[in-house]
């Protein structure tokens, strides 16, 4: 037999002294019929929509049809030792999770309950998982940025804190890495992450957790997982939850980022539920309120200013903003867009990372198509030497495309046609970027500055990687006053300019590569 | 699938709307409760049942059973439901109706259930004590479950009070597992 952590004699004594022994009055009714986790009950007068009840052997449930003579629920867990026939009571309460600085580095599932062997959690409060999202008058626009260390994603889509950027794609274009990459880069940028995992299986989860311990991200991330084999009702609820262990941040003037993986998954999830509630299908089976669902909770995602923060805080933090930044997964079916989930969550999201398979399988990765991502807010919020400097990617990557399915055609090209096309050739070649190594300021500022002088123009295009790579150490060995002076400023200033000019030629000098 | 209550309800309200316009609402409720031990009467219940019988015939011979005992809105109530196809709900049609009757009376129904025979008095002040929190007139059922250890539970409607040693140990354990 083994020992529970909650059986030490001191724990059962305080539990013993402040269990109340009073009468309470409770509203009760009759489990009907089970069905596939979805339960019907009769009686249970009084209760509300999305209240918890409580069945025998301590599992719980959520109130979702109220109807005349019956009451719809969801259970959430194991229903197998539900009955016909058992009683079943409210709890006047909405379900919630544990909040708090206390879930950082844990795995959670959609309750809250830790996962992942290391004890429980010990957080100081809970909240509500159902909230409203904070309003006009609390918010502040975005201008912050968020660094996801992806070159592509940083000079092309630029996320701020607070936006909502949707990343979709089919399976295996690789939705999850850009996803992962943007967290592991949040390293020392005072950003709390929480990864939602949804209807995954638990050893991609597994394998997602240990490469964010490796790269040390899970010192300030929280994972939410509700693995394929959990319930539906888990599926559905845990992007909630995690928002909640969100909004804890943010409304403490704090920021932090929050990665739905994936939602098209939840989605399916729901349909689940509301089919098996007997409400009426829609378009794709899905019922009425799907878009509802998704932007209720997109919505949570904000940039709240210094006064909600303060009000919130009681006064304690004063003059800070906080902000909870989306980074919502969808997964398409052979690139169709026009589907209802996808096209639901792109109208409600700021901007989309689009990924192809073509472009994957083409060598491209980060397969982001440059022509049909965007940030619709990212923008005001780009870094200032970023914004200054990748300017011309979106640009050379726009005529590339066009020159180079017409080129296809014509054998032999003018000069200026072909100058174009091996400046595109040569920035495709640039956003390329490996997983798991997500590039500072300083460097990608270096590399978009060196491709906008023309350093590059002179490189073979599959040296082009190598060359950036050597570029980098080079600066880091012998001139890293100026790295670390763009680090800082986050901006290349004139002086600067002209020390990372010569840097650059002294390199192209003296380096073979 | 509708329930059997959502379907009976209308019915029930039907006829609880003519009883009480013309004021005879125990009259109806004996007929109701007559009718009602007709169709649970297993002979009955077959007959019903029979696919073969034509539902003009169902509706001449159950009112010849009934004989004198409905009166003539009574057996409307009775032709209506035959030719729906509704005569096997009329259980559902009584309950919903006698609920209706209690509401508007201003009754409820209190089910308590003591580990012990509580005394006379004590009923008498705990009967008072709830027509005070539910502002109703209490109609108190009394039984005794030794299962309860000890206290009492009542039951009104869908309200329960749990004040038993068997609930609170119940909570107890919850309290220590969770």
């Amino acid at each position: 037999m083994q020992l529970s952590t909650s059986e030490i004699s001191e724990l059962i004594k305080s539990r013993l002294e402040n269990f109340s022994t009073s009468a309470e009055a409770r509203t009760q009714g009759t489990v009907i019929s089970v069905t596939d986790g979805i339960v019907r009950i009769h009686g249970l007068s009084n209760v509300m929509a999305g209240e918890m009840i409580e069945f025998p052997g301590n599992t719980f449930g959520l109130a979702l049809n109220l109807e005349r003579d019956s009451v719809g629920a969801v259970v959430l867990g194991d229903y197998e030792h539900i009955t016909e026939g058992d009683i079943c009571k409210c709890t006047g309460r909405i379900l919630e999770v544990p909040v708090g600085p206390e879930l950082i580095g844990r795995v959670v599932n959609a309750l809250g309950q830790p996962i992942d062997g290391k004890g429980p959690v010990n957080a100081k409060m809970t909240d509500k998982i159902e909230k409203v999202a904070p309003g006009v008058i609390a918010r502040k626009s975005v201008s912050q940025p968020v660094q996801t260390g992806l070159k592509s994603v940083d000079s092309m889509v630029p996320v701020g804190r607070g936006q909502r950027e949707l990343i979709i794609g089919d399976r295996q274009t690789g939705k999850t890495a850009v996803a992962i990459d943007a967290i592991i880069n949040q390293k020392g940028q005072n950003m709390t992450c929480i990864y939602v995992a949804i209807g995954q299986k638990a050893s991609t989860v597994a394998n997602v957790v240990r490469k964010l311990e490796e790269n040390g991200a899970m010192a300030y991330t929280i994972v939410v997982a509700a693995t394929a084999s959990d319930s539906a009702a888990l599926q559905f609820l845990a992007p909630y939850s995690g928002c909640t262990m969100g909004e804890y941040f943010r409304d403490r003037g704090e920021d932090a980022l929050i990665v739905y993986d994936d939602l098209t998954k939840q989605a399916i999830a729901y349909r689940q539920i509301s089919l098996l509630l007997r409400r009426p299908p829609g378009r794709e089976a899905y019922p009425g309120d799907v878009f509802y669902i998704h932007s209720r909770l997109l919505e949570r995602a904000a940039r709240v200013n210094e006064d909600y923060v303060e009000k919130f805080t009681n006064g304690a933090v004063k003059g800070k903003t906080g902000s909870l930044t989306a980074l919502p997964v969808i997964e398409t079916a052979a690139g169709d867009v026009s589907a209802f989930v996808p096209t639901n969550v792109i109208s409600i999201t700021d901007g989309q990372i689009f990924l192809e398979t073509d472009l994957f399988n083409a060598g491209i990765r980060p397969a982001i198509n440059a022509g049909i991502s965007v940030s619709r807010v990212g923008g005001a919020a780009q870094t200032k030497v970023i914004k200054k400097l990748g300017g011309g990617v979106r640009l050379a990557l726009a005529q590339y495309r066009e020159l180079a399915a017409f080129a296809q055609f014509a054998s032999d090209l003018d000069e200026a046609t072909r100058k174009q096309l091996d400046r595109g050739r040569m920035f495709t070649e640039l956003m390329k970027q490996a997983q798991y190594a997500p590039l500072s300021i300083s460097n990608m500022a270096i590399t978009l500055f060196a491709a906008n002088k023309g350093y590059f123009d002179d490189v073979p295009t599959n040296k082009v990687l190598a060359f950036e790579n050597k570029l980098h150490g080079f600066i880091a060995s012998k001139y890293k006053t100026i790295a670390d002076a763009i680090e800082s400023s986050k901006d290349l200033s004139g002086d600067n300019e002209k020390a990372l000019e010569a840097a650059i030629q002294d390199f192209k000098a003296t380096n073979a590569y | 699938m509708a329930e059997i209550s959502t379907i009976a309800r209308p019915y029930a309200v039907a006829a609880y709307k003519l009883a009480s316009e013309q004021k005879a609402l125990a009259k109806w409720s004996e007929m109701l409760s007559f009718a009602n031990a007709v169709v649970s009467d297993a002979q009955m219940q077959a007959y019903i049942q029979d696919p073969k019988v034509v539902s003009l015939d169902l509706q001449v011979s159950f009112l010849k059973v009934c004989g004198d005992k409905l009166n003539e809105n009574a057996q409307n109530l009775i032709k209506v439901l035959v030719e729906y196809g509704r005569l096997s709900i009329l259980p559902a049609i009584v309950t919903a109706f006698e609920e209706l009757k209690a509401q508007d009376e201003g009754t409820l129904d209190a089910q308590i259930i003591a580990a012990a025979k509580p005394s006379a008095a004590e009923i008498k002040d705990l009967v008072k004590r709830l027509e005070a929190k539910f502002g109703k007139k209490i109609e108190a059922n009394v039984s005794v479950d030794s299962e309860l250890i000890g206290g009492i539970k009542i039951i009104v409607g869908d309200t329960v009070i749990d004040a038993s040693v068997k609930g609170q140990l119940q909570n107890l354990a919850y309290a220590l597992t969770a």
